[in-house]
Order: C-alpha cells, then sequence, then structure tokens
C-alpha cells in the first residue's frame, strides 16, 4: 500500500498544531508570600512527645496544616528503610492529641495505581494548598534509592480518603532518581515550585514546577561543585529564593546554598552556609515576621539536632536553642521537617533514634532564648 | 489508575510479545509473539517491565508494532539507529549530572523543539522517508493527548536506545553496506 504524497505531511503538520497547542506557555513564575502575621508577645513554651507508633523503625517526617487547623504528619515506617513492607504513614494533631496513624501508600497500592512493579517506598512530603492535600513520595522498582521514581496523590478530605497515586514522568532515563524531601512553595499563578534532588551518578538538587492543574511545566538543575541533594527553599520576595541543600561529602560538610533571582527559573550555587553538616537533611523555614529558621545536625553527626535564625534573608546565621543533643555518637536525631501553623506556633518533626517520629512544638519567644 | 500508566502497561506487554517475535521459534513465532502480550499482561511481566522501564516511548511502540504486523521491514535501519545513538547518548549524559544544562527540561516547554521538527519532517518528505514522518506525526499526536508530560519521553527511551545500539552492532557484525 503506497500512501499519497501529501498524506506524511498533512498529518504531521495536524500533529504539530496539536502539540503546539498543548505545550505551555506559562508566565515567567513569581513565588507567593503568606501574608505577614501580626508578631505576638506569648511567653515562651515548648513541648515535644512522640508521635503513634506505626511501625519498629521510622524515618523522614512531612508536616502540613489543613484548613480546618489540624497538624498533618507523615513519615514512612516499617520493619526497616527500605523494607517491603514499609508504608507512608498519616496522622493528624488536634486538642485530643494525635491520631492512630493510618497507611496512606503502600507498596501494593502504588503497584496497583501505577500498574509497575514497587520494591519499596521512601520519603513522603506533604503539602495542603487550601483546595486538596498533596502527597509525593518516592518508590523504588530496582536498586537503591538513587533509583526511585516519584508518585503523587491528593486527598480532598484532609488525609481521610487519597486517590489513587501517579507515578510522575521526570527523568528521561527510565523515569528514575528523582527523590523529594522538603514540601513545595506556592506560586503566584496558583501553581507549585517542589524542591527535589537526583542521585543516580551525579548528586544534585531540582526543582520543579507545576502549573495550577498539576502538570509538570518545567525542571531547573540546582548545579554545585560539591554533591549536594535535598534541597529546602524559602521564598524571600516574589522573585528571590534561598535554597539550602544537604552536602553528601566527602566531610566535614557545610550546608550548601544556592539562590534564584527570577522566581525560580534559574537556581545559581551560592556560599556554603557557616553551618554544619554531617551529610543529613536540613529543614529551612521563613518564619511570619521574615526571618528565616533552619534546623539540621551539628558537625559530629546526627546525635545533636540544632536550629539557627538568620534575621537578614540569609546572610548571617545564629544558634538557637538547641532540640537534642546526647554524647552518644550513634544516636540518631536527623530528618527535620519544619512549619509554622497560623497561629504562629512553630512545630519541628524529627526521626527520634529510628524508633519513632517526634513532634516539638514551640513560638518565637522561646526561639529567642526565653524560658518557658 | 491513569491513561498513561495504562498506555504504559499495555505498551510493555506489545514490547514483551515483539521481543518473543525475535526468537528463533520458525514459523509460529509470529502468532507465539500474539499470545505474549496477554501473557506479559496477566503473568506480571508487564508490570515488572513497566516498574523498571517507566512509560515507554510512542516512537518505540510504533516500531514494535510495524515489526509484529510486518508490512514493510521496520524503519529502524543502520543509519537511523546511528543517529539516534549519536544524539541519546550524550543527551542521557547531560540529563543525568554531566555539565550544568539539563536538555531533558526542554521537553516540558516544547515549543522550540517543536519548531525545530519543521525543517526535520522537510527533509524526511524530500528524502521520502514517509515512515518516519507518520511516526513523527504519531508522537506529535500522543504529546497533544496528554499521555506525556515531556516531549522527549515521546520521541526515544533507553529501550529504543537499546534497539537502536542493537541494530548498528549487527550492522557491523554482519558487515553489510550502509543501507540507511
Amino acid at each position: 500500500m503506497t500512501l499519497p504524497r501529501w498524506l506524511p505531511p498533512l498529518l504531521f503538520l495536524l500533529a504539530v498544531a496539536a502539540a503546539a497547542w498543548r505545550a505551555p506557555a506559562p508566565a515567567t513564575p513569581e513565588f507567593s508570600l503568606p501574608p505577614s502575621a501580626a508578631p505576638t508577645r506569648a511567653p515562651a513554651s515548648f513541648a515535644a512527645a512522640m508521635l503513634p507508633t506505626a511501625a519498629a523503625s521510622a524515618h523522614a517526617a512531612t508536616l502540613a496544616e489543613l484548613p480546618d487547623g489540624r497538624l498533618a504528619a507523615a513519615w514512612f515506617a516499617g520493619t526497616r528503610e527500605g523494607a517491603a513492607d514499609v508504608a507512608v504513614w498519616f496522622a493528624t494533631l488536634d486538642a485530643g492529641g494525635w491520631s492512630t496513624p493510618q497507611a496512606i501508600a503502600t507498596r501494593e497500592g502504588t503497584a496497583a495505581a501505577t500498574l509497575g512493579f514497587v520494591r519499596k517506598l521512601g520519603n513522603p512530603v506533604l503539602y495542603d494548598d487550601g483546595k486538596q492535600l498533596h502527597l509525593w513520595f518516592v518508590s523504588v522498582a530496582i536498586g537503591g534509592w538513587a533509583g526511585s521514581a516519584l508518585n503523587h496523590s491528593v486527598s480532598a478530605d484532609g488525609g481521610r480518603t487519597w486517590a489513587p497515586p501517579v507515578r510522575l514522568q521526570t527523568s528521561p532515563f527510565l523515569n528514575i532518581s528523582t527523590l523529594v524531601r522538603a514540601p513545595p512553595l506556592p506560586l503566584a499563578d496558583g501553581g507549585l515550585g517542589l524542591p527535589a534532588y537526583h542521585e543516580f551518578i551525579a548528586k544534585h538538587g531540582e526543582w520543579l514546577r507545576f502549573s495550577a492543574d498539576g502538570q509538570i511545566i518545567d525542571k531547573v538543575r540546582m548545579a554545585q561543585e560539591r554533591r549536594t541533594l535535598q534541597p529546602a527553599v524559602a521564598a524571600l520576595d516574589g522573585r528571590h529564593a534561598l535554597a539550602i541543600l544537604r552536602d553528601g561529602g566527602p566531610a566535614p560538610g557545610r550546608i550548601r546554598s544556592a539562590t534564584s533571582a527570577d522566581g525560580g527559573r534559574q537556581w545559581t550555587a551560592a556560599d556554603a552556609l557557616p553551618l554544619p553538616n554531617p551529610n543529613a537533611s536540613v529543614a529551612m523555614l521563613r518564619l511570619h515576621g521574615g526571618r528565616l529558621l533552619i534546623a539540621g545536625n551539628g558537625a559530629s553527626n546526627r546525635n545533636e539536632l540544632l536550629l539557627w535564625i538568620s534575621d537578614d534573608a540569609g546572610k548571617t546565621w545564629r544558634p538557637a536553642p538547641t532540640v537534642e543533643s546526647v554524647a552518644d555518637a550513634g544516636a540518631e536525631f536527623s530528618y527535620p521537617a519544619l512549619l509554622q501553623t497560623r497561629d504562629g506556633q512553630i512545630h519541628l518533626a524529627y526521626t527520634w533514634r529510628r524508633q519513632g517520629i517526634k513532634h516539638a512544638v514551640f513560638n518565637k519567644a522561646w526561639l529567642d532564648g526565653e524560658t518557658p | 489508575m491513569s491513561a498513561t500508566a495504562l498506555y504504559g502497561f499495555v505498551a510493555h506487554a506489545i514490547i514483551f510479545g515483539a521481543l518473543i517475535m525475535l526468537l528463533p521459534l520458525g514459523d509460529r513465532r509470529r502468532m507465539l509473539a500474539f499470545v505474549a502480550i496477554p501473557v506479559a499482561l496477566a503473568t506480571g511481566i508487564a508490570s515488572f517491565m513497566h516498574g523498571f522501564a517507566g512509560t515507554p516511548s510512542l516512537t518505540l511502540l510504533a516500531l514494535t508494532v510495524w515489526q509484529l504486523i510486518a508490512i514493510k521491514p521496520a524503519p529502524l535501519t543502520y543509519r537511523p539507529a546511528l543517529i539516534l545513538l549519536a544524539f541519546a547518548l550524550p543527551f542521557y549524559a547531560m540529563a543525568l549530572g554531566l555539565g550544568p544544562l539539563d536538555p531533558y527540561a526542554l521537553g516540558y516547554q516544547p515549543l522550540p523543539m517543536l519548531a525545530a521538527s519543521l525543517p526535520l519532517a522537510a527533509l524526511l518528505w524530500w528524502r521520502r522517508l514517509d515512515g518516519w514522518l507518520l511516526i513523527l506525526a504519531l508522537d506529535f499526536a500522543g504529546y497533544a493527548s496528554g499521555l506525556f508530560a515531556n516531549l522527549w519521553d515521546v520521541l526515544f527511551d533507553p529501550l529504543l536506545v537499546l534497539v537502536a545500539l542493537t541494530v548498528v552492532i549487527r550492522h557491523h557484525a554482519r558487515r553489510v553496506p550502509n543501507d540507511g
């Protein structure tokens, strides 16, 4: 069968026109900053408690505030990190305490929804945009964490029920090696910017831009001279943002940084912060008053969980009260997640000796050194 | 489940069928290849391939179907395979972290890529390579359907590059003249 000479080019032109019609051409991105809250004069407060146990080993907590004011947490837990029984667990905090954890993503459920084999699950990230609660989490089919793919699910009822997860297309090579650890930032166009990272062969931070309808419309590399991963990002104004990254070694490590001056379109490596990083995850939060807060580990290992504050958009940093510190170098207080709720309270969740997730809540006065 | 997940799952079953057709099974290999497709869907083979390799490109699927139906020889001959390899290998190296640029990012806002395809299409038409022109049309239609977030994923994937590598190696092993 021979086609008319004109038919293939005609079909091609129609297809190109359709593809061009569908191709996104987004406006220049801009960060959306939350309205500044009035400063409170509350006395210093600090309280900490373990979340209910979901399984023997727990790691990588993430926090979000629900529209009704409840605090939501997710983390992965199972027999041990990487085990087949690891699931992403979810619990909420209200006046009565933490709810019983529910598994919101499992290996079997993810495999069924994505129609692809899944060997293990890893880091989750929660974010509530006011209309729905997002969950991103990584899954691996073969190999270690460098083989991770990114999945996304949403809940329209505050985490009670979740849509089947969808595997996002973020890499051309077997769609592997996109991981997440820190929450996204809202963009002025209704979309989101999600800090991500790559760790197959090279290790570097990435920035995934989502449109308001949830499509990935850009991916930007946060290039560094050293191996870096797990970026956490805070917007400084509509155009400027600071990213801090875990130092992938060699030791001794410092918290690495990158900056954007164009709403996340490009990221430029900046000087390392004068803060230690023993190749461990860090969290950063822009407080309601505009100050920046970092949570991370000390120089020696993960046996200290420390806080630092910057009053000048990240130019200088000073220590805030210590959250955890023990002499045993084998102890682990790691993978912090930070969130400031609308009432001004600052929440910190972190891995506690891999046995569970601990939640600390404190306020500005405690952060500034006042004693509860 | 999403439409993209369903596409990837079924496409891998078809690819598995095409792999069976490569085996020395005599006259029954085409029939066995078609039998292998539902077997792959039912036994978890397609699920494993999908989990491991991600969503296959439409180009790979088109070439696979082309081979299964076998109306004519598939258009992935030596020269196109060599061009694909020459493009894909540095592309993957850069996308995986070599250097500061990530060419994969271009595929999320692909208007420049679509514009660049117009002279390529004119060349294909002029050279009467209608098979490739139709595959390219299918690729772009697939992208327009919303199945793929990134245009590069429609055009090629690591399995297709592996097939291209096999074509090139076989060509040199047999020392046949350039047929592109």
